[in-house]
């Protein structure tokens, strides 16, 4: 046994040997749990809790009192939104803060066929490299000076979510208000004839720009298709009124929301508008 | 009792001390001798971490504390939530939306708890990324405590889930349509993904069943399994131990190969005889304790 000392100990005991070292190195020279590291953790305990009362305070008296408006928004928003109505689909989505970088990365991949790609995709690799990470590295060494490739992905990882959770937040809805606007100049655009102005004036307001563009105007979220000469595709009132009560039934796996809600007589006026937009002249 | 040097009846006054003393250490002698609990509540208390951990490695117990506030002031809410999308007859509002309003406008300090519960979450979350930042440039997740990191990943996870389904349970329009986009998103998933839509929906559309399964899951499924999650992984920490700063100078379990006389010198470290291998495999990775 004492004849091979100069054999290289393998990759697993030398971990098991620091491993070793460190449990005896604690034993030998640390300090006990209580008080030392207790008092630090209880002090950090405070300031979270002190600043949760903090945000909820500022959040209650910055938006709102007994008998007013509870839509009101104070520094940190309002303290409820008007009730849920699934039949106004002029509402933009929005998830809470710490999910904007899953939200804007539905931006990134604007063609139908990479959704896939942003909404589960792109998300699930993440996670599962962030799962295996330990099995991805397995040197033994901690100093971040020695471990400069986790330590450039780490900054890339912090900056690209830091970049998404930004863009997310600022992205630029469009208003119901304000895409009314453009209703004059869609139906010079697109020669749209009078019986498609009903569903012009539907689609201005019903929320279809929060994911659609159209003639220039709109937002392109979740591979949502530009609907400006949507009526090349020849697809039909009736395919189109499908679509719009159940749009996974006629594009398998859609992510669009059914807008049933609407009724069907302004669904039919809806899809008049779509079977006639055949593109600016 | 050693005999001592000279004998006297004790004073009333040590008689009285004495019982007292007896009375206030039964109950523990009694527990323990029954469930070991008290020396694990010791053993937890009293030991030993490595002298040198800094302020980042407060974070972790940080995000119990707001795991706990978010606990706490869940159970509360629960209490006068009322998770009903029908339609009340006297207002013409949803009952869960009225539901909220009652508990922020009217109730005792129901601003405080829903406000405290509302913010808690965002706190939760960033200080489980930030608790994960820590443990990242420690290079903590290492060998042995792989386990670990993966069960603190999951917990992040159940976490965002916990936001994802209580956005719903104020059942206004930017609870509504985020749920609908945010369930929309994961049918977009192969195979699953439009079975996994359905069940969140609890059917095509989102509705009344839809809220009742957010609040079920919100409040009994998710947590259940974060707790559990939560005492595996205090457990692993208390069982491997907390790493040092790996800048340390003085460092615990730092290189003692490493002609580094400089750091040696300070007689932080000792050099563990090698070849490693026999004597390593005995030193069992959970410790002496």
């Amino acid at each position: 046994m004492a004849a091979i000392p100069k054999e290289k100990p393998s990759a697993v005991d030398e971990k098991r040997a620091e491993f070793a070292r460190y449990k005896a190195d604690v034993k030998a020279r640390g300090k006990p749990f209580y008080p030392y590291a207790m008092f630090h953790d209880t002090i950090m305990s405070l300031v979270v809790v002190c600043t949760i009362i903090g945000l909820a305070v500022i959040w209650k008296w910055s938006a709102w009192a007994p008998g007013h408006d509870p839509t009101h928004p104070g520094i940190l928003g309002p303290e409820i939104d008007s009730p849920a109505n699934p039949g106004t689909t002029s509402f933009v989505p929005r998830p809470d803060w710490y999910f904007y970088f899953l939200f804007y990365l539905l931006r990134v991949f604007k063609w139908p066929e990479s959704v896939f790609l942003g909404t589960i995709g792109v998300p699930t690799i993440a996670l599962v490299l962030l799962l295996m990470l330990p099995f991805l590295d397995r040197r033994q060494v901690r100093r971040p000076s020695a471990r400069p490739v986790a330590m450039v992905a780490a900054v890339l990882t912090i900056v690209s979510m830091g970049v998404l959770t930004w863009k997310g937040a600022t992205a630029n809805e469009a208003l119901a208000s304000e895409v009314v606007q453009n209703i004059p100049k869609w139906i010079k655009d697109e020669q749209l004839p009078k019986n498609a102005v009903p569903g012009v004036n539907l689609f201005a307001r019903a929320g279809c720009t929060a994911c659609h563009t159209y003639d220039g105007v709109g937002g392109a979220l979740l591979g949502a298709p530009d609907l400006t000469q949507i009526a090349d595709r020849h697809l039909g009132i009736a395919t189109q009124i499908k679509h719009l009560n159940n749009p996974s039934s006629v594009t398998p796996g859609s992510p669009m929301p059914s807008f049933s809600s609407l009724g069907q007589e302004r669904l039919r006026q809806l899809a008049i508008f779509l079977e006639a937009s055949k593109g600016t002249h | 009792m050693a005999t001592t040097a000279y004998k006297r009846k004790p004073s009333k006054s040590e008689l009285r001390r004495q019982t007292v003393e007896e009375l206030v250490v039964y109950p523990f002698d009694w527990l323990e001798e029954r469930s070991g609990l008290v020396g694990g509540i010791k053993y937890f208390l009293f030991r030993k971490v490595p002298a040198d951990i800094n302020w980042m490695q407060t974070l972790g117990s940080a995000a119990l504390t707001a795991f706990l506030v978010q606990a706490i002031t869940g159970v509360i809410l629960a209490m006068y939530y009322v998770p009903s999308a029908d339609i009340d007859p006297h207002t013409g509002q949803p009952v869960a939306w009225e539901s909220i309003v009652n508990i922020t406008d009217h109730l005792t300090l129901g601003w405080l708890v829903r406000g405290m519960h509302r913010w808690g979450a965002s706190i939760f979350i960033i200080l489980m990324f930030l608790h994960m930042g820590r443990v990242f440039l420690f290079g903590a997740y290492k060998y042995p405590r792989e386990l670990n990191w993966i069960v603190g990943v999951l917990i992040l996870v159940m976490g965002m889930m916990e936001g994802f389904t209580g956005y719903l349970l104020p059942w206004d329009q930017t609870a509504y349509w985020a749920t609908v986009v945010g369930i929309n998103l994961n049918g977009t998933a192969p195979f699953l993904g439009p079975w996994l839509a359905q069940f969140l929906r609890g059917g095509q559309e989102i509705s009344g069943a839809t809220l009742t399964r957010f609040y079920s899951l919100h409040m009994l499924v998710i947590p259940g399994g974060i707790i559990a999650l939560i005492t595996l992984h205090l457990y692993l920490v208390i069982r491997l131990g907390v790493t040092s700063p790996p800048w340390s100078e003085d460092a615990a379990g730092g290189e003692p190969e490493e002609a580094d006389a400089e750091r040696r010198r300070s007689g932080l470290t000792r050099p563990v005889p090698r070849p490693a291998g026999a004597q390593a495999m005995q030193a069992e990775p959970g410790g002496s304790e």
